[in-house]
């Protein structure tokens, strides 16, 4: 089964079905426009095992909305002989950035000691997919901020934040970040970098141990899948007066 | 018309915020003659800001260059991004609670810092530690000196572009940690030091990971070295480059392992013996040449040095309590004393006053790293621009010891 660009600007009618005028099974959902959906055929995988994923037979689901539909699709749902991989753009894409995170090269103190040795061989970030830290807020796509934020640094900090890219994401590493920590009570210290720009993931600890922070951009890969694409919404932390 | 106190919790007093302040000239007319020089232009001239967000400043420190073509004429550090109020909380904190925020002051080496002000206290208090905290003050902070110059020899060639050592640094390093924190129970920042001993005695998994790592030690360490020792790109850049004399080497007040490299054998355990170094025996390395390479070489010897105190020490390990009778509620007599210790970046200072208060009346952190800092400036005159950081580097910094 191949793509028929032709098909594609048929309104109503999904690309790549086997049968589009007479099968039922494939009917729009009724009531609003139906944003076409990108189907990918795929060429880079296939079982070894031939009778696994529906073993061959056409495929019954094509698209995402039959998916929902499915009373229980289970981990065993057959899609076929997945020719196809049903998706929405914006979750194809949330997959990519999900699994190239490139962390910001910004240390601010003690905790950066142990943000480097997340990222060198015995921790090993590289596994998990968010290794290449680079020095450049242009290339970056996470915000770890690691260390005591100060009023000096936070003009810089800010700026940091703001020449980095959307979509873009902020890991407040250690206590002082958090909350301000062992600085509490400190009139240099900004208590907590939420009350200067959101944050995504926390990870409390003086420092947090370098598992705590795989730990922590762990959580924010399942996050950045689970808001499917919505990345610019973030917990803005409960100190920052909204301005109206 | 009553002044209105800015809150901590309006987030816009937290940020310094004019446009300005990332601007390589400062907004505000010269104050000093040595700033009015400075931000001067002649033909030809131009600034350069570095950092504070620079993969290789050490942390948040900020450079201003002036540079003529590719080399440099002047260059002005601008300091206080990490500046936290350490020596102002511990004035509010008892004597137990300040040890822990000086903790964090020179992150990689932070048993040190827990140290001068401990032994400044127990001066005030005239407390005898017993010889088996002393030990194990020794034991601990002779490890962490290992592990802060394997860090060194790492970041050293990260700065100047080669990535393969850090990883070999990171890995003596992490493994020293870890041993550690089977003793201390933290990573990072033990607060393991105690006012009258240290805070719990040596465990089983301590003493097994340290007798591992001991084994195969100096072999690592020479494997490590062979990366770099020879490099040639390595040595031809940081050979003869930023030369320290001995004249200059005491004008500046440098210690530790950068005033060593430039031929004066001062070391705070041997000048000024404290603890039970007096016992044990060990060499103070030297070299002549007093540049960078040299700086970097005479880190590696440091390493075999306290790889040699720690076996001594293990061998010599006495029985007995690791804690001194010591009231929870200290109340020293009003006085002054002051401590230094060797740390791995120099002589690491702690003046403390007592006013007969549960909490200190002042204490006063004298921090090497601030002291080899300002070699910077008479140092980089005349030099390529990519050559700063083999400078500054080799001077080892660390910018919670130098904003405190």
């Amino acid at each position: 089964m191949a793509l028929n660009p032709e098909d594609r600007g048929r309104p109503g009618v999904a690309p790549g079905t086997p049968d589009p005028a007479g099968s039922g099974s494939l009917a729009v959902p009724s009531g609003g426009e139906l944003a076409e959906p990108i189907v990918v055929p795929n060429e880079f995988w296939s079982s070894s095992n031939p009778a696994a994923y529906g073993g061959g037979q056409p495929p019954v689901i094509t698209h995402l909305h039959q998916v929902e539909a499915a009373v229980d699709p289970g981990d065993n749902a057959r899609w076929g002989a997945l020719e196809v991989i049903p998706a929405k753009a914006d979750y194809l894409l949330d997959l990519l950035r999900m699994n190239s995170l490139w962390p910001l090269l910004s240390g601010l103190s003690c905790c950066a000691i142990e943000m480097m040795s997340t990222a060198t061989s015995r921790n090993d970030v590289d596994r998990f997919s968010m290794f290449p830290f680079r020095a450049s807020p242009r290339q970056a796509d996470v915000l770890i901020v690691a260390g005591t934020l100060t009023t000096k640094m936070a003009g810089p900090l800010l700026r940091l934040w703001e020449q980095m890219p959307e979509p873009k994401w902020c890991v407040a590493m250690g206590d002082c970040t958090c909350s301000g920590g062992r600085f509490k009570r400190s009139y240099s210290v900004v208590q907590g970098i939420d009350r200067i720009m959101p944050v995504d993931v926390y990870v409390p600890g003086c420092p947090p141990r370098p598992e705590g922070l795989i730990y922590g951009m762990m959580k924010l890969q399942q996050l950045i899948t689970q808001r499917r694409g919505r990345w610019a919404e973030r917990a803005v932390g409960p100190n920052v007066p909204v301005e109206r | 018309m009553t002044t209105q106190i800015p809150s901590l919790d309006d987030p816009r007093v937290l940020v310094q915020t004019p446009a300005t302040i990332y601007d390589a000239i400062p907004p505000y007319a010269p104050r000093t003659e040595r700033e009015a020089e400075f931000y001067t232009l002649r033909d030809g001239e131009m600034l350069v800001n570095m950092g504070p967000q620079h993969p290789s400043t050490h942390g948040v420190l900020r450079l201003v260059l002036k540079i003529e073509g590719e080399r440099v004429s002047d260059l002005d550090p601008v300091l206080g991004y990490l500046h936290r109020g350490i020596e102002k909380l511990g004035e509010n904190a008892d004597y137990h609670h300040a040890i822990c925020y000086t903790d964090p002051l020179e992150y990689i080496s932070s048993l040190f810092n827990e140290l001068a002000p401990v032994m400044a206290f127990e001066q005030l208090l005239d407390l005898r530690v017993p010889r088996r905290a002393e030990y194990i003050r020794v034991l601990s902070c002779e490890l962490l000196r290992i592990a802060s110059h394997a860090l060194f020899m790492g970041w050293m060639a990260l700065d100047l572009g080669g990535l393969t050592p850090i990883l070999y640094g990171f890995i003596e390093r992490d493994e020293i940690v870890e041993m550690l924190a089977a003793l201390t129970g933290q990573r990072m920042l033990f607060n393991y030091m105690r006012i009258g001993g240290v805070n719990g005695d040596l465990n089983h998994e301590f003493l097994s990971r340290l007798g591992d790592w001991m084994s195969r030690a100096l072999r690592e360490i020479e494997a490590n070295t062979t990366l770099l020792n020879e490099n040639e790109i390595f040595v031809k850049r940081t050979r003869g480059l930023g030369v320290i004399d001995r004249r200059m080497a005491l004008g500046l007040g440098l210690t530790g392992p950068n005033v060593r490299a430039s031929g004066i054998p001062y070391d705070v355990r041997r000048a000024h013996p404290y603890g039970v170094y007096p016992e044990l025996e060990f060499d103070i390395p030297t070299r002549d040449e007093g540049d960078s390479y040299a700086r970097y070489m005479l880190r590696v010897d440091e390493i075999k040095q306290s790889i040699r105190i720690i076996d001594q020490v293990l061998h010599r390990m006495p029985d007995g309590p690791v804690m001194a009778k010591v009231p929870r509620r200290i109340t020293p007599r009003p006085g002054r004393a002051w401590a230094a210790i060797e740390s791995p970046r120099g002589q690491y200072g702690c003046y403390a006053i007592s006013d007969g208060t549960d909490q200190p009346y002042r204490f006063r952190i004298h921090d090497p790293s601030f002291v080899n800092l300002q070699a910077v400036v008479p140092l980089m005159p005349g030099n390529l621009l990519a050559d700063t950081m083999a400078v500054m580097a080799s001077l080892d910094p660390v910018m919670g010891g130098i904003d405190k």
